[in-house]
């Protein structure tokens, strides 16, 4: 095993420092560490180990040890492993961690939520403002700690948002949002210009924070799916896919029916392929090209509209369950599922022949928002947007779930970083999916269940869900509590990985490029805000 | 320029013809329905509802109270079918849900608690105006929609009323940037704290007369994100709402009747 070797390689590296490890879920290992040594180990285990940091929150677990924990996880993506170093401090503040935010850059991000939600603070921080809150929040008061109820009313508090400012001679600031002008959802900009070209871009968003990881504290397990079915609209099945093979992967349950991994496959696909419609349709309108926007949203429709005659549901909600499907949705719908893959594979081509043959729409696309390898690398871009800049990571090849291991497929590469080569990678992405669908529908065995039971969760047992949503890599964390219930729930999402890079990708292009660049990220802001 | 008309001809005009036709499909997933020949009054529907929409209602000529729903806060989630043993509640295919009033959405009378509500003299304004409101934009509408805390995927379903399947403007009906150019507000997702503010200054540059509409059950009754630290309860709490789409998201058909009968022309 190759997390046996990680796991030794760890043991060895950080020889004294661990007061305690453990490999558990085939693939995950965990160390303990002292509160004082957090930010040598964990540069130690960034420089030494080829990985990338990929989450890090904390875990209010009074009820259990009466301590804080703070975990760091990384993934070694060469090997399926997830490396998580973690370290139970005091509750009452009296113990400050140093931050990693300048070594790991990736970091700054989540040190900053975890100062919101916990109200802990890191040594060090380069960026110590509020995220979560918007200046309404009363300071001492943090949503994530045990003793803080769900449904307190909180009163309203006034305070300025921090932004940075640029100053010059012709430097002016234009503030945009948060209630756009497309139908698109809340996030306010702050754009630094000088004349047309940008110098700088701040993105405050949680305009949509609902409290999500809260609400499921204390909920039965499957009440929880439903919130991560919830947690971005059309992100559906994958966010509620990495929640169920946490849940899975806790409760020690190694095999599904292989109807059921063969299934979620193609509900995936679907979602991706449906996802990516959108996004080159946005890109068509941003342009102000209408006609190609009108195909691709006719075949978003028809996928929609599978979705909706397989599942009842146009999003792919209440389609999964830990342990497998609701109901078996292919079954006698092998045929349509065919039929729709194989027209909308034509249509698709055909229609992407005439925009690429559109000298105008290219010139636009083309050498705009450039999002550079460097950047991309230290911030942890993923998705089709870090594909497109030379980070060639993608969870199915990396971290197999479903039957993705027995399928074959390749991941587009390109390296010219522009809006141009997002949206061939999503173009190239499409075709992939109507490949893989169409591999799985041979494949797939005829009959058999398409779920397992699996019993009662085991109390304050953990573990990591990971998929590949069509905005890229997503991994769910969940610890469970007595009585089936969920103890702390944490969901990254991939939106959240790719923000900030956003903010660089405009940096020097005009004002008026930003809808299309924003579009080519296609980030999600309710993924990002939970 | 070619491949273009040739796209033309090959697929035509591909809306659909709702509402003028009705969309009657096996596979639409509308609000839950009660058989209460089959029902055993076991009440494993209302235990395994998450939000709590299934209720117990009194019904005329029964003597026992019987389960119930309220539209409002449904979020489609199919618990309550597959919790009940003798199928005596099932998923319908109507869709068709949008009402003037949240109480015709509810089964059961709706109890709000007082604090939560802070836009009272603006609904006895609001009500006065409706009936004003219906001649005036009975032809023409200009909508802006304000995503207030919902998952985004009420957005994308109002985004799809602008696709070429559903298009929208054949009512006169268009979506347009500024709230100054709006003459109804589309709101969706449960008012989260934070886009509080956003949301009643949109509101206030809005030009009277103006209608609201709810989509979504986070909008008409905060639905899963119910009483959470960082939302209200629905968008009622803090703004007069002339019309609710219930639904998880409401699909598009369901956007266009609740739209059309904010409007006065259904």
């Amino acid at each position: 095993m190759v997390s046996e070797a990680i796991f030794d390689t760890i043991n060895r590296l950080l020889s004294t420092h661990v007061l305690e490890s453990r490999l558990i879920n085939e693939n995950e290992v965990y160390f303990c560490i002292s509160s004082s040594t957090v930010k040598e180990d964990c540069i130690n285990v960034y420089k030494n180990i080829e990985c990338v940091l990929v989450d890090l929150f904390a875990n209010d677990t009074t009820p259990i040890d009466n301590k804080l924990t703070v975990y760091y996880t990384f993934a070694v993506r060469s090997s399926n492993t997830l490396v998580t170093l973690y370290s139970k401090l005091e509750n009452d503040g009296s113990v400050r961690i140093d931050s990693i935010a300048l070594d790991v850059p990736a970091a700054s991000l989540y040190e900053r939520e975890i100062h919101d939600m916990y109200g802990k603070d890191f040594n060090g921080c380069p960026d110590s403002r509020e995220l979560v809150h918007h200046g309404n929040f009363p300071l001492n008061v943090h949503p994530l700690r045990k003793d803080f109820k769900t449904n307190k009313h909180i009163p309203f508090q006034q305070r300025d948002l921090e932004f940075a400012t640029i100053t010059g001679k012709g430097v002016f600031e234009v503030p945009v949002g948060p209630v756009h002008a497309g139908i698109i959802e809340p996030g306010h900009f702050r754009f630094s210009v000088a004349g047309e070209p940008i110098i700088n871009l701040e993105a405050k968003l949680y305009y949509v924070h609902r409290g999500l990881e809260k609400l499921c504290e204390n909920q039965h397990y499957m009440k929880a799916l439903l919130f991560s079915e919830r947690i971005s609209g059309d992100e559906t099945f994958t966010n509620s896919l990495a929640f169920c093979q946490a849940i899975e992967k806790l409760n020690g349950i190694t095999y599904i029916p292989e109807r059921a991994a063969y299934s979620r496959v193609i509900f995936a696909e679907l979602e991706r392929i449906c996802g990516h419609l959108g996004d080159i349709s946005g890109l068509c309108v941003d342009t102000a090209y209408i006609f190609p926007s009108g195909q691709l949203g006719m075949m978003r429709r028809w996928i929609q509209l599978l979705n909706e005659q397989l599942t009842g549901s146009r999003f792919l909600r209440n389609t999964n369950k830990p342990g497998g499907l609701r109901r078996d949705f292919i079954r006698n719908n092998e045929k349509i599922i065919l039929e729709c893959i194989n027209k909308l594979d034509k249509e698709f081509k055909e229609t992407v022949s005439v925009i690429k043959n559109n000298g105008m729409f290219i010139d636009r696309v083309e050498h705009t928002g450039i999002l550079e390898n460097s950047i991309a690398v230290d911030l942890n871009v993923v998705g089709p947007a870090g594909r497109a800049s030379g980070v060639k990571t993608d969870v199915r090849k990396e971290f197999p779930y479903a039957a993705y291991s027995k399928l074959k497929f390749n991941i587009p590469e390109h390296g010219n970083c522009d809006v141009n080569c997002r949206m061939n990678v999503k173009i190239e992405e499409v075709m992939e999916s109507v490949n893989i669908i169409k591999q799985v529908l041979g494949k797939m065995p005829e009959e058999g269940p398409v779920s397992v039971d699996i019993g009662n969760l085991k109390p304050y047992s953990y573990g990591f869900g990971m998929t590949e949503s069509p905005r890229g890599e997503n991994i769910h964390f969940v610890m469970t509590g007595e009585n089936n219930t969920i103890f702390r729930y944490k969901v990254r999402t991939p939106s959240f990985c790719n923000w900030p890079a956003l903010c660089h990708a405009v940096n020097t292009n005009t004002l008026t490029d930003f809808p299309l660049i924003n579009k080519s990220f296609n980030l999600s802001y309710a993924g990002n805000d939970l | 320029m070619y491949n273009i008309v040739k796209k033309m001809i090959q697929h035509g005009t591909v809306t659909v013809e709702y509402p003028k036709k009705n969309t009657k499909s096996t596979y639409i997933t509308g609000i839950p329905e009660f058989d209460y020949s089959k029902c055993t009054r076991c009440g494993k529907c209302i235990s395994a509802c998450p939000t709590g929409a299934v209720v117990t209602v009194d019904k005329d000529g029964e003597k026992e109270k019987l389960p119930a729903v309220n539209a409002d806060e449904c979020i489609f989630c199919k618990f309550c079918e597959e919790a009940c043993s003798n199928q005596a509640v099932r998923l319908s295919n109507n869709f068709e849900l949008a009402q003037k009033s949240r109480d015709l959405l509810r089964a059961a009378p709706l109890y709000v608690r007082d604090e939560e509500i802070s836009g009272t003299d603006y609904e006895l304004i609001g009500k006065k105006l409706n009936e004003k409101v219906g001649k005036k934009f009975g032809r023409s509408l200009n909508i802006r929609e304000v995503d207030a805390g919902s998952c985004n995927g009420c957005d994308y379903e109002i985004q799809a009323l602008n696709g070429p399947y559903n298009d929208i403007e054949r009512f006169g009906i268009h979506f347009v940037a500024s709230p100054r150019h709006a003459d109804m507000l589309l709101v969706t997702g449960c008012v989260s704290r934070n886009m509080e503010e956003a949301l009643v200054k949109t509101y206030n540059a809005t030009p009277s007369p103006k209608l609201v509409v709810a989509v979504g059950a986070c909008a008409c009754s905060g639905g899963l994100f119910k009483d959470s630290y960082a939302g209200r309860n629905g968008i009622d709490t803090i703004l007069p709402v002339d019309v609710y789409i219930p639904g998880c998201p409401p699909r598009p058909q369901a956007l266009i009747y609740g739209i059309l009968k904010a409007i006065g022309r259904l």
